[in-house]
């Protein structure tokens, strides 16, 4: 197991490098640079050039790349050209806001999709089966900003209910602060079920086919006993996969929830600093993503054997 | 049934109670919340600085002088000052009693330290290069003759000294007390002179200022970023709210009270709701048309001028800017005491004349493209409105949309057909030229290489005569509508709309908030 891990997180480093150059590249390949928008239209090239000497950026790109790797190896992810804040620190600050709002979100979505595909999935073909199917199929299809801006709209302005901006961190109250990620969680939520239960009742119908539940049921066990003991943990597999893809996905950034909810999250943070060309919070943001991603994936895989014995991890 | 008369001690606790309530209702702290669509980058005027933090910051910090609504220059922390018969040397007289946000009385010595501190290349200060070999005058020397009063020497006389000193993106050379910098040298906090102190600033989410109560305010009535600046509210909160629309349900739902820069679709949809009232007020900005002279097929002045002839300025600033603004070709803003009758002759629609200019130039219909952007709406939508209309006399304009940054890119390098585009304000007409005119060989992003034109500009720059500036500005205008290097459209305005509770808000030529003498209901 220890060795696996081992192993397992030893093969990342080839990949984040790789994500490293890429990254590098691809920010400098955009038009544009963080001096001309910092200046503006009243960029006086004396003024642009001093600039670049401070920031760094008059140097050969391989020599701000070298210096860059050189203090990402010790932990330094640079300063951010815009306001000066270290990189990581930030990071760290805006990813615990999307954090909070993706787990809850992705865990409420899986607590309901997936007994709603299982149930749609053992009455297949029913009115019930087919509602649970339109229903997944409409949160699926439905954008994400729009949802939030009529729950918005809704909850914000005409009932009143709910705040409409801002954000309040949980350490400093935490009943306010759930009241401005309520709709935040509830409209990924809504869109997350989409996906899962339509995973979840494929999955389940595979293996309602099988042998092993025709002989429980013909053997005399009550149906949700097939359904909660053989049924649920078989079908599971797929859909926790994909509830790792899920959330690797949304762990780097749901920049557009963020932005219509005004929450200072990690996605917003690389939206704004690729429009500010600010390149050491874009790399850093990047780099973060994959490092989650990875990390993410890597804990999906260990939990494998637990809904499923044939998996081992060696 | 026995009717129990109230017992003292519960008379005594009722009226306890409703003490604390007016008590409470006094001491009350009053808040104005407002938005900004960014954080602000520093608190360290003039330096590590945009928009936002300028407009901030001019709350917090003043300067020996500021401009006034019409952008002319007025007296702020100076009582008057006086300039030398050679035009070099300017002797302010300081105002007595002007009090740090700390306590401490400002003197020359103050003066003295924050001017060197600015001067000082460590500083980064954003203006420094104004005042090197390159910029508008060196300074040669300052003093302090005596403890309210400062001489400052320049090497050469120049128009744009005040000017400069009081641009706000300059920080407008706030005079701060010296605790604003640790012992090592490292920026800390403003402790400035302005009518609120800087109390809190939470990364990414809000700025706070609050009211200095030992504010020594000027007597005159509130004049652009001088005059009478008496802060009415306890607070200010500048809320941290990148998204417009998030910002227009916070005004509507009564968590914020004023949002400034509304797009104008915005305006239409708040007109007609009964909690907000709309402050409209003309803008410094220019938008306009931008050619590449040097373009192979737009060198040719008669295909421009075709261009300017083929459109119809007023009804395009009519259709973009819904009546906020006003038609205006020249570079000079609306408003400037320099915008002369002169200046308002620009084009007028001409599809005959224009028609006949390309079939002289010899155009077949070559495609001229032309940059813009979605950031600026109005800047899409001028850019849209020229094509239709130049496409009426056979000129095919194809748009390319690009992301600001990369739009910004081209601009400075020059490297367009011709682009939709728009320049922040500037305070002086000198200015104004300025940012339109120079070499294109040295400076690839000026529309406009006229070198008669360079030669004006820079004596408008050298004399302060105020007659004398203004020939020279008409004289400039003529030549500029002669060679269209570009066609100015409009100056734009800015939009602000405040909850119904808020009173005495004015927006001015500047597009920056004055929070000082407004109240909250």
């Amino acid at each position: 197991m220890l060795s696996y891990l081992a192993r397992r997180l030893a093969m990342t480093i080839p990949t984040l490098l790789l994500v490293a150059i890429a990254v590098f590249a691809l920010v400098r390949l955009i038009p544009g640079d963080p001096v001309q928008v910092m200046l503006g239209d009243a960029a006086d090239p004396a003024q642009a050039a001093q600039l670049r000497m401070q920031l760094g950026l008059d140097q050969p790109i391989p020599v701000q790349f070298m210096h860059w790797i050189a203090k990402l190896a010790a932990g330094d992810f640079g300063h951010s050209i815009t306001n000066n804040l270290a990189v990581l620190p930030l990071i760290l600050d805006r990813f615990q806001v999307s954090a909070v709002i993706v787990l809850v979100a992705v865990a409420a979505a899986a607590c309901i999709a997936v007994p709603a595909g299982l149930v749609a999935a053992w009455k297949q073909n029913s009115l019930l089966d087919l509602s649970v199917v339109g229903g997944a199929t409409l949160l699926l299809s439905i954008p994400s900003f729009w949802l939030g801006l009529l729950l918005l709209l809704l909850f914000g302005l005409k009932l009143k209910w709910l705040p409409v901006i801002g954000y309040v961190p949980f350490a400093e109250n935490f009943w306010q602060a759930a009241t401005f990620i309520v709709l935040p969680i509830a409209t990924l939520t809504m869109v997350e079920i989409g996906v899962l239960t339509r995973m979840a009742r494929a999955a389940s119908i595979e293996v309602l086919r099988l042998e092993y539940v025709t002989h429980a049921r013909a053997k005399g066990v009550p149906e949700w006993r097939v359904l909660a003991r053989h049924v649920l943990p078989n079908a599971f597999a797929p859909t926790w996969t994909l509830i790792g893809l899920v959330l690797g996905h949304l762990l780097g950034g749901i920049a557009v929830i963020e932005t219509v909810f005004t929450l200072p999250g990690l996605g917003r943070l690389l939206v704004d600093s690729i429009f500010a060309r600010d390149y050491p919070v874009v790399q850093g943001c990047l780099l973060f993503t994959a490092v989650i991603y990875v990390v993410v994936n890597l804990i999906v895989d260990l939990c494998y054997p637990l809904f499923d014995p044939r998996v081992t991890v060696a | 049934m026995r009717r129990r008369r109230p017992s003292p001690a519960w008379a005594v606790g009722l009226a306890a109670l409703a003490l604390l309530a007016m008590l409470g209702k006094a001491g009350a702290e009053t808040l104005l919340r407002t938005r900004l669509n960014a954080d602000i980058r520093s608190t360290d005027p003039g330096t590590n600085r945009d928009a936002n933090t300028d407009g901030v910051i001019a709350h917090v910090v003043e300067g020996l002088v500021a401009f006034r609504d019409d952008t002319s220059i007025g007296p702020m922390l100076a009582d008057s000052w006086a300039v030398s018969n050679d035009g070099k040397t300017y002797t302010f007289r300081l105002r007595q009693g002007v009090k740090f946000h700390n306590g401490a009385t400002m003197t020359a010595d103050d003066v003295i330290w924050s001017l060197k501190r600015w001067l000082d290349p460590a500083t980064q200060w954003r203006c420094l290069s104004e005042f090197s070999a390159t910029g508008i005058a060196r300074i040669e020397k300052i003093e302090a003759p005596d403890p309210q009063t400062v001489a400052i020497t320049l090497d050469q006389p120049s128009a744009l000294f005040l000017p400069t000193v009081a641009r706000p993106d300059c920080g407008q050379t706030a005079i701060i007390h010296r605790d604003s910098v640790g012992a090592d040298g490292k920026w800390i906090a403003p402790i400035g002179t302005g009518p609120f102190k800087l109390a809190e600033w939470k990364r990414g989410q809000y700025v706070d200022v609050v009211r200095f109560d030992g504010y020594a305010s000027r007597s005159e009535p509130r004049n652009g970023y001088t005059g009478a600046k008496d802060a009415r509210v306890d607070r200010v909160r500048f809320n941290v709210i990148p998204d417009s629309s998030a910002a227009k349900a916070g005004l509507l739902s009564g968590s914020l009270d004023v949002i400034m820069s509304l797009s104008i679709p915005d305006l239409e949809e708040l007109k007609s709701r009964p909690e907000v009232q709309l402050s409209i007020t003309p803008a410094l900005g220019l938008t306009g048309i931008l050619f590449q002279t040097k373009d192979p097929l737009l060198k040719d002045v008669r295909i421009r001028r075709a261009i300017a002839l083929s459109i119809d300025t007023a009804q395009i600033v009519d259709a973009v800017m819904m009546g906020t603004a006003r038609p205006n070709n020249s570079a000079l803003p609306l408003g400037s005491p320099f915008y002369s009758e002169a200046q308002s002759h620009g084009y007028a629609q001409n599809i005959a004349e224009a028609k006949k200019l390309l079939l002289e130039a010899g155009y077949r219909g070559q495609p001229v493209k032309m940059i813009t952007n979605k950031r600026y709406s109005f800047v899409f939508d001028s850019s849209v409105l020229v094509q239709a209309m130049a496409q009426t006399v056979g000129i095919n304009i194809e748009l390319e949309v690009m992301d600001w940054a990369a739009q910004l890119d081209r601009y400075n390098r020059g490297d367009y057909q011709s682009m939709a585009f728009t320049y922040s304000a500037r305070l002086d007409p000198s200015l104004s030229f300025e940012m339109l005119t120079g070499p294109k060989a040295t400076q690839p992003r000026k529309v406009w290489d006229n070198p008669e034109a360079q030669d004006m500009l820079r004596q408008s720059m050298m004399i302060d005569d105020p007659a004398k500036r203004q020939a020279l500005f008409d004289d400039m205008h003529k030549r500029f509508i002669a060679d269209v290097p570009m066609i100015v459209l409009f100056n734009g305005a800015e939009l602000t709309a405040l909850r119904k509770g808020i009173k005495g808000y004015a927006g001015w030529l500047y597009p920056q908030p004055r929070f000082w003498g407004v109240t909250v209901e």
